[in-house]
């Protein structure tokens, strides 16, 4: 692909987007009925699907209860029809292994697991179409359906992917520009305090831009928590509507 | 095997005393452990150590068909394999989540940030490239497993060589080490990983942490640097929350680090090379300080020898030439052994004067005879000089 | 076999050593037959007529007639008298599991502790610190422990550990430590006020006045686990003239 410019003169990215712009997101919440939270995302052509259990009793090794905190346990696997080439392997791998690692971190930073010692709470989260921004994507998915299962959260995590180009930061990178070998960073925040939960950087990047990509990957967050918040409160909307006499 | 667990105790002490900035082995908060680098006598195995962590690289290379997807680059790939011998937790064949974890930092750290010329791998295009292997094997566990086991792959790739090769249209010919010197690969930069661990929802951060350090932070924050200050990997890991200014903080700092380990690398790289033009020995096993009873035989260590040089140079100036090889151990005195050559002149005097009073009957010199009483006494007082100055003495008795 | 073995004191033993007793062969007609009873402790055992060697150190002898092997290891295996530094992992009904360092946890009963009754529980947290003795150690049953000794009092044993700092040291560091005249603990004593709880399984507690003094002692019992006499005096000696 060589030749593409990802960021045009006039400043225009592959699809058209502003350097500072993120994809539409669109999501909905309460998609499955019998998990006790689900939630169903879409950011741009990246479609991901999030089911939370929990919180509930030990499963498996009963040795690694903890005594004062809950256990999360995230599963992260890509469905093989997501990727342009049908994925061999959906889950065990070590990158998907590397996912739900990274996934669990983040949420145990943010859900208050002190509330619930000795039990388990299972986060799975499954990618159905893959366009770059796969672990931002999964995060934003995951926290809405931990807010639909009712467990308490310390602030919504929002992520986003940041990649450099041209000296310009570009916000919600698509695959094209992933696999372009910019230099990307994904960030998982919680907006309220500013507080990172997750920084993940690959390739090459100077020292002296790190400030200004964390800045933008920090605003773009902020703006995507504004649209996670709207669909929280529409879809409480509907539900006290269909609940209230 | 569960590990010991850790008491409220321990944690509690370990809090408060890097609260009061006092780590357990007395290092400052950006202090690194010592960290040594040696190589083994092929190309391409490294042995590092971190204080108490010891980690070896090794790196092979084989010629295999290319990737679909990238058919005129080669395959670079690595493996950290955490060996039960490095700590009691860890089990044979099982993929923990930390062996997952460091695996994948260690290929996002060299293999994304291309540090390595895949293209310069590439041997028939589409058909045969150079598969380059690097296996990491943990050999003791003190904490910090990430930052010893970037250091050796670096080190590793930059001291390998590979054998030569020609193409002569669909012919390829392989030349072995003897027929033509080997090609050593080209890394455009150091990567070098830098961990910082933080305690107390991220007040307190410290530099290479050991292991019982690891067991009480709160999270990790690993940043891979080269000395040109571009940064090639940044990964939080563990449950903390941080700020910006903490990671700018600690991206200045790992910077300084990072130039530091280099300068370290280049440094051992350097003799290395040295030790192998000029024909040395060199490896692994030349490496090891060597532990043999040598009585007489230590590095130089400053004597005070003011009432002995007037005498020695009596002695030099009467006797003669010493010759030039000892041909079986001697023993001057009962009770002092001596194996192998030793590096004090005055001794050599002494053997000399050893061999000439066996040779009394043949040669019969006068200066031997006039020496002779001389001889005793230095005979004395050769050994209080070993007994009381020299500090590594083993004085083996004989048998009565 | 009494004198074979008192000539052999202070002597390296290897495993595979052996002592007869036939040696003695000649039995003296006037003299009454004087039946000898020797005690083997640790290292020795007893095959038939024979006095084997079993593990590898320094052979010692404590009047009249106690012989046994000084041998340096660094695991423990848990036996019955023995007071050791045990830390809670687990509160299950009324027994603590606690970890000793052996092949299996110990049990210790909740109301093995001074002054506990059923309505009177001890306040014990599981990653607490204790100082127990074993009632129940061998090798056919999971070792049991009590705070208590057999008159009822505490006599020092129970949960401490506020402040200070828990290490490992070799099990002969620890004999050492606890030997009645013991050299290292006179050397200790001169350098600062400290409190110092050693546990026979490896494990020491070490409080100072304040937390670097703290991890002084820590480091310096560390380091003379391999360090002879002198050597160990000498580093000391250094370490008082920094610290004055």
């Amino acid at each position: 692909m060589a030749g593409l410019e990802l960021l045009s003169d006039q400043g225009y990215r592959l699809d058209g987007r502003k350097a500072t712009e993120v994809r539409k997101v669109q999501a909905r919440m309460g998609v499955f009925a019998q998990a006790d939270g689900s939630a169903y995302l879409e950011q741009g052509n990246t479609k991901a699907l999030a089911v939370v259990y929990g919180p509930h009793e030990m499963r498996g090794s009963r040795s690694r209860t903890l005594h004062d905190r809950a256990v999360i346990n995230c599963q992260y696997s890509m469905a093989t029809f997501s990727t342009a080439e049908r994925k061999r392997r959906p889950h065990g791998d070590r990158k998907s292994t590397e996912m739900s690692l990274h996934l669990k971190q983040t949420f145990e930073a943010a859900v208050m697991t002190q509330l619930y010692p000795r039990s388990q709470i299972d986060i799975y989260v499954k990618i159905l179409q893959s366009d770059g921004g796969n672990y931002s994507v999964c995060v934003n998915a995951a926290t809405l359906a931990v807010i639909d299962a009712g467990i308490p959260m310390r602030d919504y995590v929002c992520a986003c992917t940041v990649g450099f180009v041209d000296e310009t930061p570009l916000a919600d990178l698509c695959y094209a520009e992933e696999s372009g070998g910019v230099s990307s960073l994904a960030l998982a925040l919680l907006p309220r305090g500013g507080q990172i939960a997750l920084l993940q950087m690959d390739a090459r990047l100077h020292q002296d831009h790190l400030e200004a990509l964390i800045e933008a990957a920090m605003i773009a967050c902020k703006g995507v928590s504004k649209v996670l918040d709207e669909v929280v409160r529409q879809h409480l909307q509907e539900v006290s509507m269909l609940t209230a006499e | 095997m569960k590990e010991t667990p850790l008491s409220n105790c321990e944690r509690d002490f370990l809090l408060k005393a890097i609260e009061e900035k006092k780590r357990l082995d007395g290092r400052q908060t950006y202090d690194y452990r010592t960290i040594k680098v040696t190589f083994g006598t092929d190309y391409g195995c490294c042995f590092v150590d971190l204080g108490k962590t010891r980690v070896m690289a090794q790196v092979s290379c084989e010629i295999v068909a290319p990737k679909e997807s990238r058919p005129n680059e080669g395959i670079v790939f690595f493996n950290i394999e955490l060996s039960p011998m490095a700590s009691p937790t860890f089990e044979q064949g099982r993929q923990s989540e930390l062996s997952v974890k460091l695996n994948r930092q260690l290929e996002r750290c060299l293999r994304n940030s291309k540090c390595i010329d895949t293209e310069s791998l590439c041997v028939v295009s589409g058909e045969k490239v150079w598969q380059i292997r690097v296996d990491v094997h943990v050999l003791n566990h003190d904490g910090n497993l990430m930052d010893a086991s970037s250091i050796a792959a670096i080190t590793a790739l930059c001291h390998f060589r590979r054998p030569d090769v020609s193409t002569q249209g669909d012919e390829i010919t392989v030349y072995s080490p003897e027929e033509r010197d080997p090609i050593p690969l080209s890394v455009y930069h150091m990567p070098i990983c830098v961990s910082f661990s933080f305690f107390q929802q991220g007040t307190y951060l410290l530099v290479d942490p050991c292991e019982r350090e690891e067991r009480v932070m709160d999270g990790l924050l690993m940043i891979a640097m080269n000395k040109h200050r571009e940064i090639c990997s940044i990964q939080s890991s563990g449950g903390i929350m941080l700020l910006k200014e903490q990671v700018m903080r600690c991206s200045k700092i790992a910077s300084v680090k990072v130039s530091e380990i280099t300068e370290l690398v280049g440094k051992a790289l350097e003799n290395d090379r040295k030790a192998r033009k000029a024909g040395e020995k060199c490896g692994f096993a030349e490496s090891l300080p060597q532990e043999r009873i040598t009585a007489l035989k230590t590095d130089k260590t400053p004597v005070e020898a003011m009432d002995v040089t007037e005498k020695v140079d009596d002695i030099i100036q009467k006797a003669e030439v010493p010759p030039l090889s000892v041909p079986s151990p001697s023993l001057p005195v009962p009770g002092v052994g001596q194996v192998g050559q030793n590096t004090w002149g005055l001794d050599e005097e002494e053997e000399e004067e050893e061999e000439g009073e066996e040779d009394r009957d043949s040669s019969g010199e006068e200066e031997e005879k006039g020496t002779k009483t001389q001889k005793e006494k230095d005979k004395d007082e050769v050994v209080e000089l070993s007994d009381s100055e020299e500090e590594e003495v083993v004085i083996l008795h004989p048998d009565t | 076999m009494f004198s074979a073995l008192q000539d052999r004191v202070g002597q390296i033993l290897l495993p595979g050593d052996e002592f007869c007793s036939d040696t003695d062969d000649t039995i003296s007609l006037s003299e009454p037959v004087k039946s000898e009873k020797l005690v083997c402790g640790p290292g020795l055992r007893r095959s038939g007529a024979r006095l084997l060697v079993c593990k590898s150190g320094v052979l010692r002898h404590k009047p009249p007639n106690v012989f046994w092997i000084d041998c340096q290891q660094r695991r423990y295996v848990p036996a019955r008298g023995e007071t050791v530094i045990g830390i809670v992992t687990a509160k299950s009904g009324d027994v603590f599991k606690v970890d000793v360092g052996g092949s299996e946890q110990a049990s210790l009963s909740y109301l093995a502790f001074e002054g506990a009754t059923k309505r009177n529980r001890p306040n014990v947290q599981v990653g607490d610190l204790l100082f127990a003795q074993f009632i129940v150690a061998n090798k056919d049953m999971e070792p049991e422990l009590a705070c208590i000794d057999s008159s009822g009092r505490a006599s020092g044993m129970g949960v401490f550990g506020g402040g200070g700092l828990l290490f490992r040291v070799s099990l002969g560091l620890v004999r050492r430590l606890l030997a009645p005249n013991s050299d290292v603990r006179s050397d200790l004593e001169q350098l600062f006020p400290c409190e110092l709880v050693v546990g026979l399984n490896g494990r020491v507690w070490v409080k100072a006045a304040s937390i670097q003094q703290t991890l002084i002692v820590a480091n310096l019992l560390q380091s003379s686990d391999a360090m002879t006499a002198t050597q160990r005096r000498q580093l000391f000696a250094k370490v008082q003239q920094g610290a004055l």
